[in-house]
């Protein structure tokens, strides 16, 4: 039996298990509900004009606008993949499963990367059923469906990929599950915006920070983002902010490099580590 | 007599700690040899040192013949193992867990079926087959985890003190069912139970403090010191 083999057969039985999890239902029903929000409250409220978007943006890239809103599923993306991979592999450790798993003639690469794949599955399923009804409803709205939702939908899958490989990373470094979820958590919303920022004020552009890189997900479509948000806040955009993520492939790259290396270094920890 | 297990020299620190010291054992072909010992000798060390589960400090394992530090997969997959108390992924049901463990280890699909409602009923867990794991209590995964070391019928059974978490009769059955899987394999148990030592095994390596005090079949032992108990107490004086 090839390794190919094993791994399809590790990515079927993971899978499984990730869809037996509340939390993928969980997952869904947020993703759902925030989504339905963010149309619900872009239309309802009007959002564009108080947003100070010029009259004329809004009569010439409205669907654009209105899909950019709606496909702002960057937090989802990374919730759902840390909620699906902290546990992948410090849970094999911490609750003994290891012990009936890892005592197969299977190489532990092959485990990882099984399971990566199950957990990426599992949130592209979730990422899909938000880009699907962001779709109906900009068709439903607009009449036409901007070709930058897939540019969009892209970038969220390379977040998606990005965190996983960041979880699993800690997943395979840490103890715990919960530990590897809080630590990539942490990473993501606090530490690594944090950098973005202080570089972005300083000057530079932090193009590759991977908060900054998944930014680009709304810079898909085509819209003249300086000029269409200038007017959001006083003074303009944020020096550094809208120029950040003008770049959807760079990012697209950045977050795949993010994904690979960390992948990587969860696929060195994993083999070192010990079933004590 | 080809051997199925050779131990060489095999140490392992744990930051520093001496778990094992230099241990060396060859179990022949379908022997069935009893890892005997106080807790913290190091039984269950040896045990994961044989899975690959750990490396060691310095020294080798052979299953037959194949280093399992230098080809784990192919030295691993004559072994069937029950080491410590495994849990389950509890969403999964014990067909569907066990279904997953036959796929990894290359069982074809039409025997696997059979093979899995066979070893359902060896431990006899055929009426909760098809119940999620969750619902199971720690002597029902004790006997899922037996199942699952014997659902490939490996040449090797590697076992971590199976009757633990059993209650008296979940042990006597667990003793019976090693006494009629052991037909034909090479047994290597861990435990400090004497009664199941002299049930299951008709050899034992007595080791305390990470170090081997004596290898040899219990009658001889018996007959040395008395009875197997005295050679235990004897064997390990002192060392609490």
């Amino acid at each position: 039996m090839s390794e190919f083999e094993k791994f399809k057969v590790v990515t079927r039985y993971e899978l499984l298990k990730q869809l037996r999890r509340k939390r993928f239902y969980g997952g869904l029903g947020i993703t759902v509900l925030a989504v339905l929000l963010i149309i619900g409250l872009y239309e309802g409220l009007n959002l564009p004009a108080h947003m100070g978007i010029p009259e004329r943006y809004i009569n010439e890239y409205g669907a654009e606008i209105f899909a950019m809103c709606a496909t702002s599923m960057s937090s989802l993306a990374v919730l759902a993949a840390v909620f699906f991979s902290g546990d992948a592999i410090a849970g094999e450790f911490e609750n003994r499963t290891g012990y009936v798993l890892f005592p197969n003639p299977v190489k532990r690469s092959t485990l990882v990367i099984g399971k990566y794949s199950a957990c990426l599955i599992a949130t592209t399923l979730i990422l899909l059923v938000g880009f699907l009804i962001s779709t109906i409803s900009v068709l439903v709205l607009y009449e036409e469906v901007p070709i930058g939702i897939l540019g969009s939908l892209a970038i969220a899958l390379a977040l998606a990929c990005c965190i996983i490989s960041m979880a699993f990373a800690f997943s395979s470094a840490l103890k715990g599950s919960m530990g590897a979820t809080i630590a990539t958590l942490l990473a993501y919303m606090v530490i690594f915006p944090i950098i973005s920022s202080s570089l972005a004020q300083a000057g530079y552009t932090p193009w590759f920070m991977p908060d900054r890189a998944a930014d680009s997900m709304s810079a898909t479509y085509d819209i003249p983002l300086e000029e269409v948000f200038g007017g959001w806040m006083r003074g303009g955009a944020i020096p550094g902010m809208v120029q950040a993520s003008e770049d959807p492939f760079t990012s697209f790259c950045v977050l795949l490099a993010y994904a690979v290396v960390l992948l990587m270094a969860s696929l060195w920890m994993t083999n070192r580590r010990e079933m004590i | 007599m080809r051997e199925s297990i050779v131990i060489d020299g095999l140490t392992k620190y744990y930051n520093g700690f001496l778990a094992l010291d230099n241990l060396s054992l060859k179990i022949k072909n379908k022997e069935d040899v009893a890892l005997l010992g106080p807790n913290g000798a190091g039984k269950t060390t040896t045990l994961k040192l044989v899975c690959g589960l750990i490396r060691p400090s310095s020294g080798a394992v052979y299953i037959e013949g194949t280093n399992v530090f230098e080809e784990r997969e192919k030295a691993i997959s004559k072994l069937g193992t029950l080491i410590e108390t495994p849990e389950f992924y509890p969403f999964l049901t014990p067909r569907e867990t066990l279904s997953y463990l036959g796929r990894l280890r290359g069982m074809e699909e039409e025997k696997l079926e059979d093979r899995i409602e066979e070893v359902l009923e060896l431990v006899r867990l055929e009426k909760w087959t098809d119940v999620k794991i969750e619902k199971f209590s720690r002597g029902m995964k004790q006997r899922l985890a037996l199942a699952q070391a014997l659902l490939h019928d490996p040449p090797i059974l590697i076992l971590d003190e199976p009757a633990l978490g059993l209650d008296p009769r979940g042990m006597t059955e667990t003793r019976g069912i090693l006494k009629e899987a052991r037909k034909g394999k090479t047994v290597f148990l861990a435990s400090h139970l004497l009664a199941e030592v002299i049930q299951v095994c008709r050899k034992v390596a007595l080791i305390d403090r990470g170090r081997l005090q004596a290898y040899d079949r219990i009658s001889n032992l018996e007959r040395k010191y008395g009875s197997l108990e005295k050679a235990y107490l004897e064997l390990t004086e002192g060392s609490i």
